[in-house]
């Protein structure tokens, strides 16, 4: 990894942090290429194995954004995945201070037969919040999505687009500290991408953290100061989005 | 999710949240997302609940004192002991054999209780389960059975049945998601789970070798302890409660660490 430049300063309030040392997720498989988890391999041999991620070191400081660049399959998903819980990591230790709120795909963790409602509870539940909490702020999110009679139908009548909106309203109902982006931008419409960009500004303004995967990078410069270039697993350099950016291009 | 700390080759639940307090939350939520994905809203959802296991009752009654032409007092009272609580164990069996995957886009997206898993699937069938109770009393007045004391063992019956349920609930999410395309087959060794207990016939009517080995099925002691407490108006002999029991103890004493290992990387599966 090539430290291309410093951390910038952190900001007044510090809840969240992004400490990510020597981190490796681990695919196994059988001679079908079927995944092989350690339950699994009671039963199936393992014959090959493939890193996701390998000797991941990075740090997100709070008040600070973070892009993940790098091609199809380098493994920006699976840290991304790493923050947000969803996957241990195999080797190495990951610290992640706060809460977190995570659109790892425009409609991820929405269930098309709940409506817009009974999804935004669900995952404000599953986010940290309290039952009663999520219910007393339920408002904030119909507000929020302005979906008006659609927030009560069940979300497979929903567009892309509102699915997102929905996805980004269940995200600010929870305050998170860390707030986690896959591919989302590729998917948004002009004016939702905007309000996506000015609430990622606005976390990083009150200390949160942001860290974003995608091929926009026009996009993700806007709302992300640092660039991490993932490849084939590995962090190829990180450092001031601009450098990062260009070291990629030019290779 | 608060102060989340990922450690290395995690062990137990992906870090999540704090506090009992928020797992009875994420629980309910669980359970209640499942009851309406599953059920749908409305009224008519009870009619739906207790539609399964009336339908079965009438399909085993025509076997059994049409085809098979044992005509047992109180056959279809006798059978409603056995088709409730088989009901209860069916449904969970089924719901966590597709548990993760009705998830999938859940746990991909964020970090949660995932032992929680299994325990929705048992509490959302128990829910849809009570309304097949219904089916016990109505059999009762139908063939005159009149309530005894040993009514008051329907509510440790019932406990068993829940206990086995969730300790059949962790296996079957595994085998779910490890063997998606082996889930007919598992709801089919499921069911002959049925008839390879005092199911169809109470025991005592059995005769022969079988009488010895039908025992043995954890089933049957649950089949039975529902006959006795509704329908013999007797105390259920202990091993028909300790049988259960026990089975449902060595089931959770090796499947819950296996899932615990195991649960952190469903999303390697699910992804």
């Amino acid at each position: 990894m090539s430290a291309v430049a410093a951390a910038p300063p952190s900001s007044a309030r510090s809840a969240g942090g992004v400490q990510l040392e020597n981190v490796g997720v681990r695919f196994d498989f059988d001679r079908l290429g079927r995944v092989v988890t350690p339950g699994l391999a009671l039963f199936r041999r393992i014959r090959s194995t493939t890193w996701g991620l390998r000797g991941i070191d990075l740090e997100v400081e709070p008040g600070s954004g973070m892009a993940l660049i790098g091609p199809t399959g380098a493994g920006k998903t699976t840290l991304l995945r790493v923050v947000a819980s969803v996957l241990p990591p195999d080797e190495g230790r990951a610290l992640v201070r706060g809460r977190i709120g995570s659109l790892l795909a425009t409609a991820a963790g929405l269930s098309s037969l709940l409506t817009g409602r009974e999804n935004a509870e669900l995952l404000g539940v599953l986010a940290g919040r309290s039952f009663e909490e999520t219910r007393r702020n339920m408002h904030l999110v119909a507000e929020r999505v302005q979906l008006d009679d659609a927030f009560d139908r069940p979300i497979h009548t929903y567009s892309l687009g509102m699915r997102a909106r929905l996805g980004l309203a269940g995200i600010q109902a929870i305050s998170p500290d860390v707030l986690l982006l896959d591919e989302v931008f590729e998917a948004l419409d002009h004016e939702f991408r905007g309000i996506v960009e000015d609430y990622a500004r606005e976390l990083r303004a009150r200390g949160g953290i942001v860290i974003a995967a995608g091929h926009d990078h026009p996009a993700l410069e806007r709302i992300c100061p640092r660039a991490a270039w993932l490849d084939d697993g590995h962090v190829r350099a990180s450092g001031p989005f601009d450098e990062v950016v260009s070291a990629y291009r030019r290779a | 999710m608060e102060a989340t700390t990922a450690a290395p080759a995690g062990r137990g639940d992906p870090p999540a949240t704090g506090g009992a307090r928020h797992r009875l939350d994420v629980l309910r939520v669980l359970t209640t997302s499942d009851l309406r994905v599953r059920y749908g809203r409305g009224g008519l959802r009870y009619l739906k609940w207790i539609l399964d296991p009336l339908a079965a009752l009438g399909v085993y009654l025509v076997l059994v004192s049409l085809v098979l032409t044992r005509g047992a007092d109180a056959i279809g009272l006798s059978l409603a002991c056995a088709i409730v609580p088989f009901t209860l164990l069916m449904a969970s069996i089924v719901n966590a054999l597709t548990a993760v995957q009705l998830r999938g886009s859940i746990l991909l997206n964020m970090g949660f209780p995932r032992m929680l898993i299994p325990i929705a699937s048992v509490l959302t069938e128990t829910i849809a389960f009570t309304a097949s109770l219904v089916l016990l009393p109505v059999m009762m007045l139908i063939y005159g059975v009149e309530p005894t004391a040993a009514v008051l063992w329907l509510p440790v019956a019932l406990a068993i049945t829940v206990v086995l349920a969730l300790a059949l609930a962790y296996p079957s999410t595994l085998f779910g998601i490890w063997y998606p395309e082996l889930q007919p087959f598992a709801v089919s060794f499921a069911r002959a789970g049925f008839f390879l207990a005092a199911g169809l016939v109470a025991l005592d009517e059995v005769t022969g070798e079988a009488r010895d080995l039908l025992p043995y099925n954890p089933l049957t002691g649950l089949f039975e302890s529902f006959r006795d407490a509704l329908l013999y108006g007797r105390s259920p002999a202990a091993w028909e409660l300790l049988v259960p029991l026990g089975a449902a103890a060595v089931v959770l004493a090796i499947s819950v660490p296996v899932y615990m290992r195991e649960q952190s990387r469903l999303a390697k599966l699910v992804g």
